[in-house]
């Protein structure tokens, strides 16, 4: 479903992904861990469009995507839920959700419909509904954010980070959200953490990046009993 | 009393022009995160849009005004098109720059057109009409009454409809606009088209009443300037209330104590504001 070959990333100056290849297959349920600073936003913000490749290519469904700018990527059914969460502080809960099913304008009986289902996951959502998104609370916002995302009905989505700065109640609350959306909906997400331990437990397979670079890849299981992995991001 | 009311309409009509050339100014700022200096501009070129259909071509005032509308809606676009988008993820100086560019541009093109000398768009409604005691004509009270219906229309717009909230949206948060599907750049034109046709209806409805000249866009530019300073950079009720209170300022200032010193109130009421409250009247906290 998504592919990338050789995908290098720059910002600025500065060479941030090198040489990242990857397959992630249709309701497959992906996490990429990495360390601050390892490159996992950069990369997921290149998935989006956000960011063009300075080498290699990224295909999804076998469409070339890395050329194309970041709404039409969203309409073909790839949304990213970004680091910060990038809500509209002075929009109310409700609108912020309108806006993300932008792509579905005019489709007033599915916004309807995926507005309810939003509500069901994240019943605060519902009962908060007029407040504005920036008086939200951290974990609240993460709520609105994964909710926004889940509005245009993607076929894939990339979570980045989050569980970043959540109390350890609010990550598992998530965490079961998210393997509900992947589980009921059939919606294949890649998942990226440094919370090594909530996403070898509820993810299928993972990619580490270190530095840039793809390092190692394979199924949770094995993750999981890896001397590297353990040291590095489990602390065990 | 008759002196105070006299300058309480001539207020609320200067302001009500105030208040929909800043609102335009208010969106584009929200978008492009600077002024567009050449905002007052555009409202120039739309009064010469509208004098020479009127004039030149003989169409009636509406259907004139209407097409200035269209018409400067379209150079707004041109202008985000060839002006503002080749610069965007640079620092905002280089937009600056490209903006006094763009104002000398268009008060060069005014001059080279219409040249220097003032000209006046015969006045539709001559009508004298007396109510409360004073005088004025129908054309002061359209003014009043066609604003007022603008503000609430483009209110309703932003605020009920889905491709008005996109507006707030790109202007909230760029990229979290980008990431829902929104595309930006369409956006950006669509707030550049809506702040010059708006623009345009301003130009029009003042220009029966005052006499048009290249030079007219650098002080109303200025003036909205000031307005949504006032008002608070990017708030959308600010720059309407600001543009109502800078107006009555500028009236009863300058009808009890000197016309001379009008420019003197406005500036002072800036200065006055901002030290006492640096974010303007409806300013959110930076950061």
């Amino acid at each position: 479903m998504l592919k990338l070959e050789q995908v290098y990333t720059d910002i600025g100056e500065l060479h941030i992904i090198h040489n990242v290849s990857l397959n992630i297959q249709k309701g497959e349920f992906v996490t990429l861990l990495g360390s601050n600073g390892a490159g996992k936003t950069t990369l997921f913000r290149t998935i989006a469009g956000v960011l063009k490749p300075a080498f290699g290519t990224v295909e999804f469904n076998g469409i070339a995507i890395d050329k194309l700018p970041v709404h039409k990527i969203v309409d073909l059914g790839i949304v990213l839920c970004p680091q910060g969460r990038q809500l509209f502080p002075e929009l109310s809960v409700k609108k912020n959700l309108v806006m993300g099913a932008f792509s579905l304008r005019g489709q007033k009986s599915k916004i309807k419909k995926n507005l309810d289902r939003v509500y069901e996951h994240f019943p605060i959502l519902k009962e908060r509904s007029n407040q504005l998104a920036g008086t939200f609370s951290g974990g609240e916002q993460q709520m609105l954010a994964i909710g926004r995302a889940l509005m245009s009905e993607p076929s894939m989505l990339l979570l980045d980070e989050p569980s970043m700065g959540l109390a350890p109640l609010i990550v598992k609350q998530i965490a079961d959200v998210i393997s509900n959306i992947n589980h009921e909906m059939d919606t294949t997400i890649f998942l990226s953490e440094q919370n090594a331990n909530m996403a070898l437990n509820i993810t299928e397979r993972g990619y580490v990046l270190e530095s840039g670079k793809c390092v190692l890849e394979g199924l949770c299981k094995d993750l999981k009993n890896d001397e590297n992995v353990k040291r590095a991001y489990i602390g065990a | 009393m008759e002196l105070f009311l006299q300058q309480l309409f001539n207020g609320i009509m200067f302001g009500s022009t105030y208040a929909i050339v800043a609102l335009g100014l208010t969106l584009v700022m929200g978008i492009l995160h600077i002024p567009n200096f050449a905002h007052g501009h555009l409202y120039m070129l739309g009064g010469y849009i509208t004098y020479f259909f009127i004039t030149n071509l003989g169409f009636g005032y509406w259907y004139s005004l209407l097409l200035s509308m269209v018409i400067l809606g379209f150079v707004g676009v041109v202008m985000e098109r060839i002006v503002f988008r080749p610069l965007t993820g640079q620092p905002p100086i280089n937009a600056f720059i490209a903006a006094i560019g763009a104002l000398i541009f268009l008060e060069s093109l005014a001059l080279v057109i219409w040249g220097p000398q003032g000209m006046r768009i015969p006045n539709p409604h001559p009508q004298i009409i007396k109510m409360f005691g004073i005088t004025m004509e129908a054309q002061r009270l359209l003014v009043v009454g066609g604003a007022a219906v603008l503000i609430v229309l483009l209110h309703l717009f932003l605020k009920k409809t889905t491709t008005g909230t996109t507006i707030e949206a790109v202007a909230q948060n760029r990229e979290g606009a980008m990431l829902t599907g929104i595309n930006v750049n369409r956006v950006s034109s669509m707030t550049f088209f809506i702040s010059s046709a708006t623009a345009a209806v301003a130009a029009s409805f003042l220009s029966p009443i005052f006499i048009l000249s290249p030079a007219m866009g650098a002080v109303l530019g200025m003036k909205a300037f000031i307005i949504v300073i006032l008002g608070g950079m990017g708030s959308v009720p600010g720059a309407i209330l600001g543009g109502y209170f800078l107006g009555l300022i500028e009236a009863l200032g300058g009808g009890y104590i000197s016309a001379e010193y009008k420019d003197v109130f406005a500036f002072g009421a800036l200065i006055l504001v901002l030290s006492i409250k640096p974010t303007g009247l409806f300013g959110k906290q930076e950061g």
